[in-house]
């Protein structure tokens, strides 16, 4: 229960750090929300010298209250949830914003993870179990792909099989011409069809990663002593790799897993934006585009609580697959 | 071979009974072809998530809120030199003081759920602006709003109010009392079922796409003819040009770089060029206001007037669809009447190295060991910024800098944050910047020349007014004149006034026209004709432009 407490509040220290580091951050950036909006507007139409008051008026953010103020305001909003609202986007409320871009990155590039993980960890068992067969001579392949930088790779797929072979859409999330979004099999089999390639590039670039650690990881495993006590006992080869040899080699792999869920959200940015999709990642550019300090903290603070949130679990579950760690609490 | 042939003859036979039915089913008449189920796609500009906002007065709204569901009283056309079109209006007129403006407005007009538009609506709407600071965005100065009849509005204004005219009859929309009366804050709504006067009326709405369908009671009758029009959000200049070559678009606005090339074997695909921006070397020119570097010194923008090959800059970075500026800052062709002095009419197309060489001698700037001249120490070097990634004003700025070495002056590019480039010419800190200079209300030159006054700008480290003096120019002659020009509606009057303005603009030159840039438009004939040409400019066809986007939609045909 100590060892709880004591997790927890570490975490609470670390959301309030990094709360801070979003409040302050994106104001250090030059450009006031107010001058880009109209100067956005002016690049369509004629902007009147009276529009800056109406637009302050409209916004509310003319007020010259100093920073110290501004940021309890802040704390005191995020304690009742209320994120604030958009510049960008106004009038809509962070909060809509986030609520309507969030589940397509979750979809896209969350589930993108968990298959790569799958994948990368099975196939790494496999090979190290089997070392010297074909599928060790594959690791090299997907290591070539995880080192290829990542939105290169986007593009030249996107080349290949948007443009040159038209088997994908180049862009976006769903057919918008011929589909109504909502709980229906067409709508379901538009957002796969079109997520198929931005997933199939996060999976080739991930994949290799997990495949080397957990092949690495067998290798190690198969040479501890109980090993070789389970093969004496004559238990059978597959129930070895799996409950012997995989559970220990996993560990490792489970941790790094962690760490990559929680930067989903975060790392969503380049492949929403070589795929024009409508996530979380192109609302982020968007709002830094428009100083539109409102939602890039909501989005921070969506970051921010999926990495800490995704470790805390983590450590937790460690806790239970691995006893040895809650030894000295 | 043989099978994939009896595919497409067979799909081809099948295309043709399908048309052939809808055709059997439109009931003759006007309609031709497929008009009963027509619909084609813009690409406006927008990227990303798409949020619902139909407030016509909101900064924020949807761009065919403006043109398609609402419509204000007048339309300008900014593509040619015309009269302003009657829409809700048919008639106006000022008092002599310019407080009183007058309003007729048109019979038999319906809003989108049935009910009657009178000039009740149009005293309202300037009510609502009266009464609402937040929604003022033209600043109007209003005593009252009223109507006198149904067909008559008459707006009070506390000062002289030639110069709102404009925004009072071109840019604000008239909305609904029987609607706008019942909504609380109108700043703050979203106006999820709007209700308008235009050609259009919202149909369906998601975060990536949406669909404006056909006001089957619109007032212009016959029009619309396109049954539905779809919006869509693309994210690069890539994916746009290859959702127009796949058939994807049939109406955007974007400078494709390699067009001829692109849209050759496109037989449905054609482009309009409609220049109307300035692209200027903008000069952070006014001393007197903080403004520090050479470019302070007039000499200096002379010179670099002179000596700029612009035909050259046209080919290398304009991919040689831009025009001739002129360096008062007008449009040579479009506001020929506004351009006192012929002489001034256009900027020369080739360079005059001797008399930018023979004005920088003049001023005692001397050509050191480097080439580079200098003055009392200070060398004549300076910075110019632009935004990463406008390729186009990179290689402007690249070629500029071989230009003006030539005449002994050394230009730094740099390559800012679309923030940073926008804030340091708002608060002045840049010493050359390149921009475009714009729109303004209407094609009054006053819109442009507020630009060269006090009225519009601030010392140097705080914000200029936006679209005002960002140079920091100051000249007492130019703010008379702008002064003198506002307080009459007389055209004769207001050029007088204007000639004073491009007389001393023409020497001072705080922004230096390089060219008109390029507008390009790019249309498909596949889905809709009757698109604004070269030759019929019946509108300036920009796919983002509010007010024109729904005469544009209003004159479009079916395809056969």
């Amino acid at each position: 229960m100590r060892y709880l407490l004591r997790k927890l509040g570490f975490y609470l220290v670390a959301l309030w750090a990094a709360l801070t580091v979003n409040f302050f951050v994106p104001r250090l950036m030059p450009g006031d929300p107010v001058d880009i909006l109209l100067s956005k507007l002016g690049q369509r139409g004629p902007v009147t010298p009276e529009m800056r008051a109406s637009t302050e008026a409209l916004l509310g953010t003319s007020s010259g209250k100093p920073l110290w103020s501004q940021y309890l305001e802040y704390l005191g909003n995020l304690a009742h949830g209320d994120l604030g609202v958009s510049v960008t986007f106004f009038p809509a409320s962070v909060g809509s914003i986030i609520e309507q871009t969030l589940p397509w990155t979750i979809g896209l590039i969350g589930l993108a993870t968990v298959i790569s993980f799958l994948v990368g960890v099975g196939l790494g068992t496999a090979a190290g179990w089997k070392r010297g067969s074909w599928l060790d001579n594959l690791i090299p392949v997907t290591t070539m792909f995880q080192s290829v930088p990542y939105f290169w790779l986007a593009l030249i797929l996107l080349f290949l099989f948007g443009s040159t072979w038209p088997l994908f859409p180049l862009n976006g999330g769903y057919d918008v011409y011929s589909v109504e979004p909502g709980w229906s099999l067409d709508f379901i089999g538009s957002v796969i069809y079109y997520g198929a390639l931005p997933a199939l590039t996060i999976i080739l670039s991930s994949v290799g990663g997990w495949m080397l650690g957990m092949r690495n990881m067998m290798v190690s495993t198969l040479s501890e002593d109980y090993m070789v006590t389970a093969e004496a006992k004559g238990l059978r080869p597959g129930r070895i790799m799996r409950r012997y040899a995989a559970r220990n080699a996993i560990l490792p792999s489970v941790s790094g897993f962690a760490i990559s869920l929680g930067f989903v959200v975060a790392g969503s940015i380049v492949t929403e934006a070589v795929f024009s999709y409508p996530g979380i990642g192109s609302a982020l550019l968007q709002a830094v585009g428009g100083n539109d300090y409102a939602l890039m903290q909501g989005i921070f603070l969506v970051i921010t609580l999926s990495v800490l949130g995704a470790n805390l679990l983590v450590d937790l579950l460690y806790s239970v697959i691995d006893p040895r760690t809650r030894a000295r609490a | 071979m043989f099978k994939l042939k009896a595919a497409v003859a067979a799909a081809a036979a099948l295309t043709l009974a399908v048309a052939g039915c809808s055709g059997d089913k439109s009931d003759g008449g006007t309609t031709k072809g497929n008009a009963g189920n027509s619909s084609i796609t813009i690409f406006n500009g927008s990227t990303g998530t798409i949020v619902e906002n139909w407030n016509p007065f909101s900064p924020t709204l949807l761009q065919p809120t403006q043109g398609l569901i609402y419509e204000t009283l007048y339309w300008f056309n900014f593509a040619k030199e015309s009269e302003p079109t009657p829409m809700l209006g048919t008639a106006y007129s000022w008092d002599k003081t310019g407080k009183v403006l007058t309003i007729t407005t048109r019979d038999g007009v319906t809003w989108s759920d049935g009910q009657p538009f009178t000039a009740k609506d149009v005293a309202f709407t300037f009510d609502l602006v009266k009464r609402t600071p937040a929604i003022n965005a033209s600043g109007l100065k209003l005593v009252s709003s009223v109507a006198k009849d149904d067909k008559t509005a008459v707006l009070t204004f506390e000062v002289p109010s030639f110069t709102a005219e404009a925004a009072v009859i071109a840019n604000t929309p008239i909305v609904a009392e029987h609607v706008w009366s019942k909504i609380d804050d109108p700043a703050k709504t979203i106006n999820p079922t709007p209700v308008g006067t235009g050609p259009y009326k919202l149909k369906t709405f998601s975060a990536q796409s949406y669909v404006m369908e056909k006001n089957p009671n619109y007032w212009q009758s016959g029009k619309p003819q396109i049954q539905n029009v779809r919006y869509v959000a693309l994210a690069t200049a890539d994916a746009a040009t290859a959702a127009l070559t796949a058939g994807q678009v049939d109406w955007m606005s974007a400078f494709l770089p390699g067009l001829e090339q692109l849209l050759k074997n496109q037989k449905n695909l054609t482009y309009v060029n409609t220049p109307a921006m300035t692209t200027s070397v903008f000069t952070c020119a006014g001393a007197e206001l903080g403004c520090k570097g050479p470019q302070t010194d007039p000499a200096v923008r002379q010179a670099i007037y002179y000596a700029l090959n612009r035909d050259q800059l046209n080919k290398l970075a304009g991919g040689g669809f831009a025009e001739t500026a002129s360096p008062t800052l007008l449009l040579p062709e479009r506001d020929k009447k506004w351009i006192a002095d012929p002489a001034n009419a256009t900027t020369p197309g080739a360079p005059d190295v001797a008399k930018a060489n023979q004005i920088l001698d003049a001023a005692g700037w001397v050509k050191g060991g480097d080439g580079i001249r200098a003055k009392g120490g200070e060398k004549l070097s300076m910075t110019i910024q632009t935004v990463t990634g406008w390729s186009d004003y990179i290689s402007l700025n690249d070629a500029m800098k071989q230009e003006l070495k030539e005449v002994g002056i050394e230009i730094k590019p740099t390559q800012l944050s679309w923030n940073e480039w926008n804030n340091n010419q708002v608060q002045g800190k840049f010493q050359l910047s390149l921009d475009s200079i714009g729109l303004g209300a209407s094609t009054n030159p006053y819109f442009t020349y507020l630009k060269y006054t006090t009225v519009t700008t601030a010392k140097v480290g705080e914000s200029a007014q936006n679209s005002g003096n960002y140079s920091r120019y100051k000249n007492p002659k130019v703010d008379a004149a702008i002064a003198a020009a506002t307080n009459t509606n007389d055209e004769a009057a207001q050029k007088a006034q204007y000639a004073i303005v491009q007389q001393e603009i023409v020497k001072d030159l705080p922004y230096i026209p390089i060219y008109v840039n390029s507008m390009l438009t790019e249309f498909s004939t596949a889905n809709a004709v009757g698109w604004p040409s070269n030759e019929n400019k019946y509108a300036l066809p920009a796919s983002w432009k509010s007010w024109d986007n729904g005469v544009v939609l209003s004159n479009l045909q079916p395809a056969k």
